[in-house]
């Protein structure tokens, strides 16, 4: 594979296409739009279906309806028009309906700064829609990886047929860097689970497999069955007895539990770090650099680089803090992740939250300011 | 390890963003590691318009910085708001007519866009100029990998003018380095 320099967003679109994507519909927003850019030309000229929409709402709605029609399907938007999404978002989560959502992070809330990039949309990717849900949502760190990981939101997706969400921020959209593009194997891209039941009145779409997934079939595969966003039992009807929907949720909880372990997080000179900071997606490269600056003046730093948001692998993330003294979240909001590293964090680590609004990345200069500054308040031993 | 953050800055149009890829893909064919930022939005098109790029014999792990090591400002905005941040040790290179109150030390004030328009005949090739003078301060990517890519980019009916823009401003950062540091004075050359 040839050395290539080229953009956040069209990895992702390239990531796409090697996962096997044959539908995309969205509407154009910075700064997601180079997204859909490429796939207008990438897609019909792989027999794909490229459908510029109305809207947000209506481009997941055409979404969900490739996907139930046996379409790997996705739709890319930024915070404004992922707003707008969230409902269709609850209904792909309760229905099993595989997608991927990708959402190019800008600064909000509202239309906020067009387009200068932020971290906004953590809590929002886990509790945007209305009730408790499962969710599934990555965060890149490099051209590279959103690429891979673009692949990798597809097949966990299908695997366990639910809706993905990627997560990156305006710089890792717009930022070109070198890539070796390596086409997956065949072997490597996940298929969603094929109903094991023939066609008939006792046919059940919502019956889990052993992923605690359901084997619903593609529409048009001469099965006659429900698709609903009301509670449904497993033949797809709607419930109201309470311990079906407890099971249903619980199920749905239980199948996207595997996904840390699937994604692993980086970490970066963690082993004898007593000093840690905590960062994902552009915040964790600015993160790395510090942690080598650190390490020269002989502080014992390291860097923890989730690469899941959701959901959580409490026993994950205590064990992987356990060591440090003092844990740092650096994100581009007000601290919504540092709020999970705080929950599930080892009693003897103390967890410090340091977010920056404005539109603009941390700077080196302000991660070590923040190490001097904490270590001259005497936060921790260095 | 070595390192250099590059900013190009200058009025949208100018074609600096062409400039930042041109130099990116050079530092790619010369197995260098990089990455790009362009300034996005409304500055993009018209006002003010800003590239960055980082060039490093290793894996690049931050490509945000505020401070850059060598400067490229080619209107009066550009260098009032990025001249005073340039990092220790930086070089500056601005455009002689274009930006005044430039005159100090490792500043290299050279008229670019007079000689796109008095020798190549277009203005529009002053961001190659500017490219080719950037090389020689770089010294990392040698002249002719700087040609190709500036011709591999080029607009339709460019890459012969766009060869010879990166030729000639590398030829005059070379005169201004042999001779005084400050570069004013050099430019009628």
């Amino acid at each position: 594979m040839a050395a290539e320099l080229i953009s956040g967003n069209e990895a992702c679109a390239r990531g796409a296409i090697a996962a096997g994507l044959t539908f995309f519909a969205g509407y154009p927003i910075s700064p997601s739009s180079e997204i859909a850019e490429a796939l207008a030309r990438l897609l019909p000229a792989n027999q794909g279906v490229f459908i510029q929409m109305e809207d947000e709402m209506s481009s997941l709605g055409a979404v969900l309806g490739a996907s139930l029609g046996g379409a790997k399907a996705m739709t890319a938007t930024s915070g404004p028009g992922f707003t707008l999404m969230q409902e269709h978002l609850g209904y792909a989560g309760l229905a099993e309906i595989p997608c991927v959502v990708v959402d190019v992070m800008r600064v909000g809330p509202s239309t906020g700064v067009p387009t200068a990039p932020s971290q906004g949309d953590v809590m929002q990717a886990r509790w945007g829609s209305h009730g408790d849900r499962a969710t599934v949502a990555l965060v890149p760190a490099s051209v590279p990886e959103i690429y891979q990981m673009t692949i990798t939101a597809f097949n966990i997706a299908e695997r366990l047929r639910t809706p993905v969400v990627l997560l990156y921020d305006e710089v890792l959209a717009h930022m070109r860097e070198r890539v070796e593009l390596q086409p997956p194997a065949e072997s490597a891209l996940w298929e969603r689970p094929r109903a094991s039941a023939e066609p008939g009145p006792r046919f059940q779409p919502y019956a889990a497999n052993r992923e605690l997934t359901a084997q619903l079939p593609n529409f048009g595969e001469g099965y006659h069955f429900h698709v609903t966003g009301l509670m449904h039992d497993e033949r797809g009807y709607p419930t109201t007895d309470p311990e079906t929907v407890r099971r249903l949720m619980a199920r749905l909880d239980g199948k996207v539990e595997p996904v840390p372990g699937w994604v692993p997080p980086e970490r970066y000179r963690l082993d004898d770090a007593d000093w840690v900071f905590v960062a994902y997606g552009i915040t964790a490269r600015v993160a790395r650099e510090a942690v080598d600056r650190l390490r020269e003046s002989g502080v014992a730093a390291g860097l923890y680089r989730p690469r899941v948001l959701w959901p959580v692998a409490p026993g994950q993330l205590s064990e992987q803090l356990g060591r440090a003294r003092t844990v740092v979240v650096a994100e581009m909001n007000q601290g919504q992740w540092a709020d999970v590293v705080a929950r599930y964090r080892p009693a003897t680590v103390r967890v410090l939250s340091q977010g920056k609004l404005g539109g603009e990345p941390f700077t080196t200069e302000e991660l070590l300011g923040l190490a001097q500054e904490l270590t001259a308040k005497g936060a921790t031993v260095l | 390890m070595w390192k250099q953050e590059i900013r190009l800055a200058g009025s949208g149009g100018q074609g600096l963003g062409l400039a930042a890829m041109v130099l990116a893909e050079a530092a790619l064919a010369n197995r260098l590691y990089v990455t790009t930022l362009q300034s996005y939005g409304p500055e993009a098109r018209g006002g003010a318009s800003r590239s960055d790029v980082t060039i490093s014999d290793q894996d690049i792990a931050n490509p945000w910085f505020s401070d850059p090591s060598l400067l490229l400002a080619l209107s009066q905005q550009a260098w009032a708001k990025f001249g005073s941040r340039l990092a220790n040790g930086g070089q500056a290179i601005v455009d002689l007519d274009l930006v005044g109150e430039s005159d100090r030390p490792a500043v290299f004030a050279l008229p670019l866009v007079r000689i796109a328009q008095t020798e190549l005949r277009e203005k529009l090739a002053a961001n190659m100029i500017a490219l080719g003078a950037l090389g020689v301060l770089l010294g990392r990517i040698p002249l002719d990998i700087l040609q190709a890519s500036a011709a591999q980019k080029a607009p339709k009916g460019f890459s012969r003018i766009n060869q010879e823009a990166v030729a000639r401003g590398w030829q005059l950062m070379a005169e201004a380095k042999g001779g005084v540091t400050r570069g004013r004075g050099v430019g009628g050359a």
